[in-house]
């Protein structure tokens, strides 16, 4: 699905992403973790083809993400990033609409198909009643779900998530995941997202890969990862591990 | 959706048969005193079919005056009036900058000062004649263009902020140059201010022949792109992430807004605030989408324009108002109007 071999980014010599090497496979949910300037955003954008790499390759569905047109990437990747949606005076259903756009022939209108997708993604987002509402008028949660429901229209096979939940109280930080994950379930989707918080990591991901200074320290599942000697090397910080009492996975106390 | 459709479809129809209307009268109204029958009369004696029931009972000079004078200048300021509409309305859309007009790039420097070394050196090429004022002028505003855009292009990238940083240095330093020529132009001085004040004045059909088809092309491509135009608005990275290639929608956009303004600078100077304005009223009236706006600042321009030059002839008669003055008496009042009555933030 897909996979970085040997990947590199250095701008003005300075090193941003160093060898980094991971697969993804179809339908798993794998998590970017790491500190500020890790090189997670970055790495993000090497795969999503907005930035060149400098060495390695990343392999979109077999073939390097420098081939794929615009388009044909729009088909079948879809990006959310942190600031989402900018504010724009446009109605929630004609945002979400625009999730069709990778799909139409320059100057094809929306068939009666893709607007039946639309109303099914808006109801099943919540959005129905608020799809006459302008987007500058929502909240930053309600506009990080339309940005949800425009990446679902866009039918991808694989979904990047760049910290989408950065700006968002614990209610919308849950809602928006679980958003994702019901997607997933449903559709055998594909996600690879950035997270800040480890406990949202270690709840939402089969996978979490751990980076520092441009570097995967480790990788594996969150038991791996999510323990005091691994956190503490990288964060410079002394975090208490505890269990989840329901999910039996690890959470990490400050 | 269908709804939708069709109240745009009736706003632009009734937009369309207001801007008709309003060029007959504007045709009927000079300071040559030609009765508004008669006017008419001319005019349809012009049309097949109608044209054997009409007595030529008129001079001759009362037919100039109306075919060859005021026609093909109420066209003209109909085409020029949308041209820097539409050409407005998409430098605002791709600089994403409320403040863009379509003379931000130096567009109109650029142009201004082609004509300005035109008139002052007499420069007058064969095969072109009397056109060479205006393609001169075209072709330094487009260079002006070229020129800024290369200025702004970093690698692959041309960051927004940095274009039009670009377009003002540029614009500042051809305002010198232009000042410069001025200075040195003695009894050419006159016919250049004139000119960069925006005229309509020395129009006569060949300038539509050669405008017309140059702005309806660019107006139809740029047309094409209203949804990218949308997307954009919605962020850079989200455009970019729709399948949309940000770089090529924009210089492309970019190119046939210069085109449009280009030609119509060419042919009537540098008229000013209808491109700033225009876009700013549609928008505040029905919106952000660009599907409507585009259409809408096209007819709207039209209208704004063929308005204000008709005052220009008509307020003072005989003698004429600079046009540009008449877009600023007209467009500011009526945009502060709409701003202090608009709620919320519309760009």
């Amino acid at each position: 699905m897909l996979s970085l071999q040997h990947v590199s980014k250095t701008v003005d010599e300075q090193t941003l992403v160093s060898d980094v090497s991971f697969d993804v496979e179809a339908g798993q949910c794998v998590g970017l973790i790491g500190p500020n300037g890790a090189g997670k955003s970055t790495l993000m954008k090497l795969i999503s083809g907005m930035y060149e790499v400098t060495d390695g390759q990343v392999l979109l569905f077999g073939q390097n993400v420098k081939r794929w047109s615009h388009k044909k990437k729009a088909q079948r990747v879809s990006v959310l990033t942190q600031d989402g949606l900018a504010p724009y005076p446009m109605t929630v259903y004609e945002t979400v609409m625009m999730g069709c756009y990778p799909h139409l022939k320059f100057f094809q209108r929306e068939s009666a198909d893709d607007l039946s997708r639309v109303d099914h993604v808006l109801t099943m987002t919540g959005l129905m009643n608020l799809k006459d509402q302008m987007l500058d008028t929502l909240s930053g949660g309600e506009r990080q779900r339309v940005a949800i429901a425009k990446a679902m229209v866009q039918d991808p096979d694989l979904l990047l998530l760049d910290e989408p939940t950065s700006f968002l109280d614990i209610g919308y930080q849950t809602e928006v995941l679980n958003i994702v994950k019901a997607w997933q379930e449903r559709t055998g989707l594909t996600v690879l997202m950035v997270l800040h918080d480890l406990n949202l990591a270690a709840q939402y991901c089969d996978r979490l890969i751990l980076l520092n200074q441009g570097e995967i320290v480790k990788q594996g599942a969150s038991d791996d990862i999510l323990n005091t000697e691994t956190l503490e090397a990288v964060y410079q910080t002394k975090p208490e591990i505890v269990r989840h009492p329901v999910k039996d996975i690890p959470q990490i106390l400050l | 959706m269908m709804a939708k459709r069709s109240t745009l479809w009736l706003t632009i129809i009734s937009l369309l048969i207001g801007l008709v209307i309003l060029m007959a009268l504007s045709v009927s109204l000079g300071s040559a005193q030609i009765s508004f029958v008669n006017v008419w009369r001319v005019i349809l004696s012009h049309v097949p079919i109608i044209d054997g029931w009409i007595e030529r009972d008129w001079p001759d000079s009362t037919e100039t005056i109306v075919l060859d004078l005021r026609m093909p200048r109420i066209l003209l300021a109909a085409v020029v009036g949308a041209a820097l509409a539409l050409a407005g309305a998409l430098y605002q859309g791709v600089l994403r900058n409320p403040l863009a007009d379509p003379f931000i790039l130096g567009v109109s420097s650029g142009a201004s000062f082609g004509a300005a070394m035109t008139f002052v050196f007499g420069i007058q090429m064969v095969w072109i004649g009397q056109m060479t004022l205006p393609v001169v002028a075209f072709i330094c505003g487009f260079a002006t263009l070229m020129i800024v855009y290369s200025i702004a292009r970093i690698g692959q990238k041309v960051r927004m902020e940095t274009i039009i940083l670009a377009g003002v240095v540029v614009q500042a330093f051809l305002g010198a140059c232009l000042s410069l020529v001025m200075s040195l132009a003695n009894e050419k001085l006159q016919t250049i201010v004139f000119w960069m004040m925006g005229s309509l004045t020395l129009t006569d059909w060949s300038y539509n022949a050669v405008v017309i088809p140059v702005i309806a092309l660019t107006a139809i491509v740029a047309m094409m792109f209203t949804r990218e135009l949308n997307m954009l608005g919605l962020g850079e990275e989200v455009a970019y992430h729709s399948g949309v290639s940000v770089e090529r929608t924009r210089f492309v956009l970019l190119v046939l807004a210069s085109l449009m303004t280009g030609a119509a600078v060419a042919v009537s100077g540098a008229i000013g605030f209808v491109g700033l304005v225009v876009p700013h009223m549609i928008r505040l009236i029905v919106g952000s989408d660009y599907r409507l706006i585009l259409p809408l600042s096209i007819i709207g321009g039209a209208i704004f324009l063929v308005g204000a030059d008709t005052l220009a002839r008509v307020l003072l008669a005989p003698r004429e108002l600079p046009l540009g003055v008449i877009t600023a008496f007209l467009g500011a009042p009526f945009f502060i109007y709409l701003l202090r009555q608009a709620k919320r933030e519309y760009f």
